[in-house]
């Protein structure tokens, strides 16, 4: 009867600024304390008492962290606390990177994205998140604060196993930083699950393809994978074996046997290990055809 | 020290000072501290819509909000007729005349995401009336009269603005 539970007991503080959050996750407080962010995820974990923290910092509050901007560079920097919704309708983000917008508003229904954040999708380092692998194809780096500093990671090097990330106890995800679009290129994210977009991901696959300056052959592609391992990943092995040919039935048919070799799906009462690999393929080879066919759309200036 | 904290709900356009632990959900307070039952608890995780209510006029499950978090927002639930909302009278008037309650369990959510997409939709397709739905469920299975109300609010609300 979880639906009836409370939440477990915790002190509650709401910070205003980035510097506010940092100073209250400073020190050696270790997983006592857990940052909140949309809490769509979150609450139920606590609600389920798969996570009990003593106290839960909210970041609703800090408004600084809901933005987002286009940088110098031709990139675009996003705010931690900027909510899916705002992904799906900035104009900035459908016209550079209609991968992000098309998988974000593949999540949930309106009340979910009305609340939950790219922050916490990322940040809490569920296998079955489906921006994670989205942004990894994009590019993607995202940048830890704390009260010692800032630094910046690729999002590739952000999950080192199930459920947790590289981020120590005293630092927060505060933003994410993605690269100008390359010429003629496009992506997409086709993701398996059986209600709409309001059930838990079975297989999720992001493909982003660039093309050479006449459209013909695979410059650059990436994969990324929602609940095919213990964590979403990059198949680098598996984006290596189109590079420089045409698209060809062969070759992707090579592609989705390579990212299968590098998938290691769980089984469990959602699908079981093979019919997940028989979706990782299915979809890798659908999502190549996909992106490919939108970065061949493209003129050289977007993605 | 005091597990309460003092905090101060604005609930269809009424202040209301309320001593919560900040572990509460906005739907427990709701119901339980505000005697407010309209927003219904079902599912607790989010996948059925009957608690959903309007912050600042954006639809939220109310079980997934913490009531503290809540503070400072415009908080609108399915007692907002009371306020005298007349695009909330309106939606409802469609909801009984097109006899798309049932059992009734899940109207108060759905009458909340019909406000919610009306203010930022004014000509919703057949279409984008599913897709808001897509986070409610109505075990009578009455969807087909759910849209037929949503689309005869949209055209009654369209009409009054054009007379």
């Amino acid at each position: 009867m979880t639906y009836l539970m409370r939440l477990p007991k915790f002190e509650y503080l709401g910070p205003r600024s980035l510097a506010e959050v940092c100073g209250a996750i400073a020190g050696p407080s270790g997983n006592e304390v857990m940052l909140l962010a949309g809490g769509t995820d979150a609450i139920l974990q606590m609600r389920r008492r798969e996570r009990v923290p003593r106290r839960v910092v909210g970041l609703k509050g800090v408004a600084e962290l809901d933005f987002v901007r286009e940088e110098a560079d031709g990139g675009v920097a996003i705010g931690a606390m900027t909510t899916l919704r705002s992904l799906v309708h900035d104009p900035r983000i459908a016209a550079r990177y209609d991968l992000l917008r098309e998988t974000a508003a593949q999540i949930g229904g309106h009340e979910l994205r009305n609340v939950a954040t790219i922050g916490g999708n990322i940040a809490g380092a569920l296998p079955c998140a489906d921006l994670p692998p989205a942004l990894m194809t994009l590019g993607a780096r995202i940048r830890l604060s704390s009260a010692r500093g800032d630094r910046w990671l690729a999002l590739d090097e952000f999950f080192p196993e199930f459920g947790r990330t590289v981020a120590r106890a005293d630092e927060l995800l505060s933003e994410i930083g993605l690269p100008r679009p390359a010429p003629r290129s496009g992506g997409t994210y086709l993701k398996f699950h059986d209600r709409q977009s309001m059930d838990m991901t079975v297989v999720g696959v992001s493909a982003w393809v660039a093309l050479d300056d006449e459209g013909r052959t695979c410059r650059d592609l990436r994969l990324a994978y929602a609940n095919s391992a213990p964590t979403v990943f990059r198949a680098k092995r598996a984006e290596a074996v189109l590079r420089g040919q045409a698209l060809t039935d062969e070759g992707l048919e090579a592609v989705a046997e390579a990212a299968c070799g590098e998938s290691r799906p769980r089984t469990s009462w959602r699908a079981n290990g093979a019919y997940r690999l028989e979706l990782i393929a299915a979809l890798t080879r659908r999502a190549i055809r996909r992106a490919w066919d939108k970065a061949a759309s493209q003129g050289g200036a977007k993605s | 020290m005091s597990e309460f904290v003092a905090v101060s709900l604005s609930v269809n356009g009424v202040r209301y000072d309320v001593a919560i632990r900040p572990w509460r959900t906005l739907l427990e307070v709701l119901r339980e501290t505000l005697a407010m039952t309209g927003t219904k608890r079902s599912c607790g995780e989010g996948q059925c819509g009957a608690c959903t209510v309007l912050l600042d006029g954006d639809a939220v499950n109310a079980c997934l909000y913490l009531a503290v978090e809540a503070q400072g927002r415009e908080i609108l639930t399915i007692e907002g007729p009371a306020g005298g909302d007349p695009v909330l009278e309106q939606i409802q008037a469609s909801f009984a005349n097109n006899g798309a309650v049932q059992c009734g369990f899940c109207t108060p959510g759905m009458v909340m995401i019909t406000k919610d997409l009306l203010s930022h939709n004014d000509a919703p397709s057949e279409d984008e009336i599913r897709d808001a739905l897509v986070g409610h469920l109505c075990r009578c299975t009455g969807y087909v009269q759910i849209v037929e109300a949503i689309r005869d609010a949209a055209g009654a609300l369209a009409r009054r603005a054009g007379d």
